[in-house]
């Protein structure tokens, strides 16, 4: 199998001059682990069945290049679980990580006789999202059944929203990491709908629980004489909780930028408050669509759905490798072995491997939801939640910019609300955006990471931030001074004044006092103050140094060294 | 219309089929009721229709009801394929009455009815006998549902 890869890359002279090039990343962390032919033994023939293996190490700063001459084509749906705290069509509390099957009803149980009532905070975020992703909202929308047989959703069809969507046609706005070259990118919507998701799906296996990667989206034609009995295990905990479906146009083109668009949706629900974006607990689902095509080709290639990315950078990798695993069979004159299908993307191996084929036309039969009425939306309404909108990130992103931030700074403040709050909060009580922005990113973003806290568990509230600062800037305490009491700050909480008084931080400003000390330095170390008038000028800091200590720190550095200098070099 | 019509008699064929398909493996008591809840939903509408509609047989093409069984997840002896065929047809001639009407001066309605203020406010209601549910359940593994695991046919 190996050699022909290798056989085929000669041919291909365009893509590769060594095997490893194909996969390589600008920096060289990920790199394709094929042996040279050279090396190769009979046994690792046989280890070697997939062709293509990436190294996951350091995966999240990483660029890959898709090689020349070849195009990818990216589309992502992503599923957004809404924190409302009832189901989306009845009352059963949506609570997650409580005890299977103790959220339900004779509704999301599917019982007869039963009947869905539409939750008014679902449509309340869906137009909130709708807005917020410059989408046209419908005025007169509706739901519709959507055929699909699978236990965790006992109905036998998910309540959807079909040819009527709520919001159509937006769009998003970004920026790109500084690491990844930067830049502003704007990604279109294609729709947003409301449904519902299913519950989940458990196998048992040597007694641990797997869940199944299924959903209502799944394009498959299941037939149900193929019920074999296993015993796989329901929890329906989940069934009937609101989901919107957010469907982009195919504007991304590797895998750093469908990441990037995922990570802006993460923040976008999370400042409209309508979602937690949490991708380990499954509230933000992403499956992305991959074809790839020759530069000059205008029909899109067959294109592939990835699931199973439970992460940002399995977003990015699972695509790189997609990309790099399409271009491979494309260039080997092997492109018809790129087949509609579904595949995993598999976290331990960092590969994706087949789910399913496509066995024939997906078959939803659709139709309307005779449970439920019509969903109308009126101006006022529409207009009510537009004018509540809280300032989104990309506003943000482009206010901090014009404070003259770098680029840096505006991505990582603008990146968690809770952070750009903070901030806020503490430019508005008049601190230097700049130097709030240094503190936030530099002492205290290293206390988080080290003691695992979040922006809100920090005990420094802004305004002793912003005191902070002001007795730094007005001289009363020094920049080193500063720091040493911020971390007390950080863990004890208490005010900057309480703390300078408790320990007598002010800063020695007065020209008298200062000049006292120096002199009392002189005196005591007149071997050094001989030697620094002969000639050896290093031993200025020496008695910086034991100024300050005499001080307790508390000298005025630049006071200090002008009072010292002038001192040091004055005749006897 | 016709497109609009045929829309609703998608629809109402995999219906039709999953009472069929309840009826047929009527196991539990639930699925025989779910039988009754379909009919009961779906006859009044049914009725509606002829009432409205002037007469006039279907152009629409004979159900392909190993098709539909395929689609609604059923297995049918090729007797029932036979004793089905016409009664679906009954069902699809119905509908078919629909296509005679004159719709050109009516505005397309996306619902029958249109009530307003019909969502509820989130508030939280547990269903209190949640007991009853779980015991119902044919295979109930606590605090899991056991359901037969579903492999792809290949």
């Amino acid at each position: 199998m190996a050699s022909t890869f290798f056989r085929t890359i000669q041919t291909h002279p365009f893509l590769l001059l060594h095997p490893t090039a194909v996969f390589r990343r600008k920096n060289g962390v990920l790199r394709c682990t094929m042996r040279s032919t050279q090396t190769q033994t009979p046994t690792q023939e046989k280890q070697q069945s997939p062709q293509i293996k990436f190294s996951p190490q350091n995966p999240n700063k990483t660029f890959y290049e898709i090689p020349k001459g070849y195009e990818a084509i990216i589309g992502i749906e992503t599923h957004v679980q809404l924190s409302t705290l009832t189901k989306a069509f009845c009352g059963c509390p949506c609570n997650y990580g409580s005890q299977p099957n103790t959220s339900i009803c004779p509704v999301c149980m599917g019982l007869p006789g039963a009947l869905p009532v539409l939750n008014s905070k679902v449509i309340e975020f869906a137009v909130k999202l709708g807005l917020a992703l410059n989408c046209k909202l419908s005025l007169n929308s509706k739901f519709d059944r959507k055929q699909y047989f699978y236990p965790d959703l006992p109905k036998g069809y998910q309540i959807s929203q079909f040819d009527m969507p709520i919001a159509t046609g937006g769009y998003i706005d970004l920026d790109l990491p500084v690491e990844f070259g930067g830049g502003h990118r704007r990604f279109g919507i294609t729709r947003v709908h409301m449904e519902e998701d299913a519950g989940k799906l458990l196998h048992s296996e040597n007694g641990d629980y797997s869940q199944e990667i299924t959903s209502p989206t799944l394009q498959y034609v299941f037939c149900s004489f193929m019920l074999i009995f296993r015993g796989s295990m329901v929890d329906l905990n989940r069934a009937g909780v609101p989901l919107l479906e957010i469907v982009s146009e195919p504007d991304m083109r590797n895998g750093m930028e469908a990441a990037e668009y995922a990570a802006e949706l993460q923040r976008l629900v999370r400042y409209l408050g309508v979602s937690n974006g949490n991708m380990q607990e499954g509230s933000l689902r992403c499956d992305v669509n991959v074809s790839i095509r020759p530069v000059e080709q205008e029909k899109f290639g067959t294109k592939v759905e990835i699931k199973n990315l439970n992460s940002f950078s399995a977003v990015n990798r699972a695509i790189d490798f997609e990309i790099s695993r399409q271009v491979l069979l494309h260039s080997q004159g092997q492109g018809d072995q790129i087949v509609q299908e579904t595949r995993l993307w598999e976290e331990g191996s960092q590969e994706t491997f087949t789910m399913r084929k496509k066995e024939g036309l997906a078959d939803y039969r659709y139709f309307p939801e005779p449970d439920l009425p019509e969903v109308i939306l009126t101006k006022e309404y529409v207009n009510s939640i537009r004018n509540t909108l809280p300032e989104l990130p990309e506003m943000k992103r482009r206010r901090y910019e014009k404070m003259d931030l770098s680029m840096q700074d505006v991505l990582y403040l603008a990146n968690d609300i809770n952070v750009a709050d903070y901030f806020d909060a503490t430019i508005a009580r008049g601190a230097d955006a700049k130097l709030v922005a240094n503190w936030i990113m530099g002492d205290i973003a290293a206390y988080m990471k080290n003691e695992k806290l979040s922006i809100n568990d920090v005990k420094l509230k802004p305004d002793e931030l912003a005191k902070l600062i002001a007795s730094i800037k007005s001289g009363t305490i020094s920049g080193k001074i500063g720091k040493e009491i911020l971390f007390e700050l950080l863990a004890k909480g208490g005010t900057v004044k309480g703390l300078i008084d408790e320990k007598d931080l002010v800063q020695a400003i007065d020209p008298v006092e200062i000049g006292k000390m120096v002199d009392k330095v002189l005196s005591d170390n007149l071997k050094q103050l001989e030697q620094y008038r002969g000639g050896k000028t290093k031993l200025q800091g020496f008695f910086t140094g034991q100024v300050m200590k005499i001080s307790k720190g508390k000298a005025s550095p630049g006071l200090l060294n002008k009072i010292l200098l002038e001192k040091l070099n004055a005749k006897n | 219309m016709a497109s609009r019509t045929s829309l609703m008699l998608r629809g109402l064929s995999p219906y039709y089929c999953c009472c069929c398909f309840f009826n047929l493996s009527s196991r539990s008591s639930s699925s025989s009721s779910k039988l009754f809840f379909l009919g009961k939903n779906s006859n009044p509408t049914i009725r509606y229709c002829s009432t409205k509609a002037t007469g006039g047989a279907s152009s629409l093409p004979p159900p392909d009801v190993t098709h539909l069984a395929k689609t609604a997840r059923i297995s049918l002896a090729p007797n029932e394929v036979e004793e089905f065929a016409p009664k679906i047809q009954q069902v699809i001639d119905w509908f078919g009455q629909l296509q005679v009407v004159d719709l050109d001066s009516v505005e397309p309605a996306i619902r029958a009815e249109s009530l307003h203020e019909n969502a509820r406010e989130d508030i939280p209601e547990t269903f209190e006998n949640r007991e009853a549910i779980r015991t119902s359940v044919p295979s109930y593994d606590d605090p899991y549902i056991k359901v037969p695991k579903v492999l792809n046919k290949e």
